[in-house]
């Protein structure tokens, strides 16, 4: 579905998209916070409309917000991304902890967010090629023996 | 890792922008190769090397201690 969407307007669509989503949250909640929504779907406006201006600008940052990110840009959104990664788990794990100590019942969300978190790291361990290096060159890749004898030199 | 990049470049007449849209990348990725903030990737290597019309290891020349040679 991206693939149709144009490079320029797609973190603009997911951040709208998110935006109306949450705004969408609040508006099922309902009660005397209705009119949260209303000011998230504002808020999503002025972000989408943020985004899509940046996406128009010549740095690093446009070009993320562009899609248009080369391979330097991409490794700093990567490495970005594997930090906020970090931080999340770690908070998490404390979150878990704090709630378990403290007899809270709220103990479970953290649990199924750091268990997200780590079946997507092994997922992606799968998936970007962990394992995948081949046999020695000097094993038979069929039979995975090896092909010298162990006692010659 | 020192490189020839901003040297050959420069003999070109060529601004960072122009050779940014020759390989590519962006302007800013330009900037980072050249000045080694930023190894480039082998396959980008090659493509900078053959721009210039020259070979890899002419473009970039590693420091023997940081090659651990």
């Amino acid at each position: 579905m991206i693939t149709f969407i144009p490079p320029r307007l797609r973190k603009p669509a997911w951040t709208a998209l998110a935006g109306l989503v949450f705004a969408g949250a609040w508006l099922v909640h309902g009660g005397p916070l209705w009119w949260v929504s209303i000011m998230a779907v504002i808020a999503t406006a002025a972000s989408t409309a943020r985004v899509y201006r940046l996406g128009g600008q010549d740095t690093d940052d446009g070009a993320r917000a562009g899609s248009r990110a080369d391979e330097r840009q991409q490794l700093i959104s990567v490495r970005s991304r594997a930090l906020g990664f970090s931080l999340a788990a770690v908070a998490s794990f404390i979150g878990l902890t704090a709630a378990i100590a403290l007899k809270a019942v709220w103990w479970w969300p953290f649990l199924v967010i750091l268990l997200f978190m780590g079946y997507g790291y092994l997922f992606g361990l799968g998936k970007y090629g962990v394992a995948e290096e081949g046999t020695p060159d000097d094993t038979d890749a069929d039979t995975g023996h090896p092909t010298r004898s162990p006692v010659s030199p | 890792m020192r490189n020839e990049i901003r040297e050959q470049r420069r003999q070109r007449g060529l601004s960072q922008a122009e050779l940014a849209a020759a390989l590519g990348v962006s302007r800013q990725t330009v900037i980072s190769i050249e000045s080694g903030r930023y190894l480039p990737s082998l396959p980008l290597a090659f493509t900078i090397a053959r721009f210039f019309g020259l070979t890899v290891d002419k473009m970039f020349d590693p420091d023997d201690e940081e090659a651990g040679l």
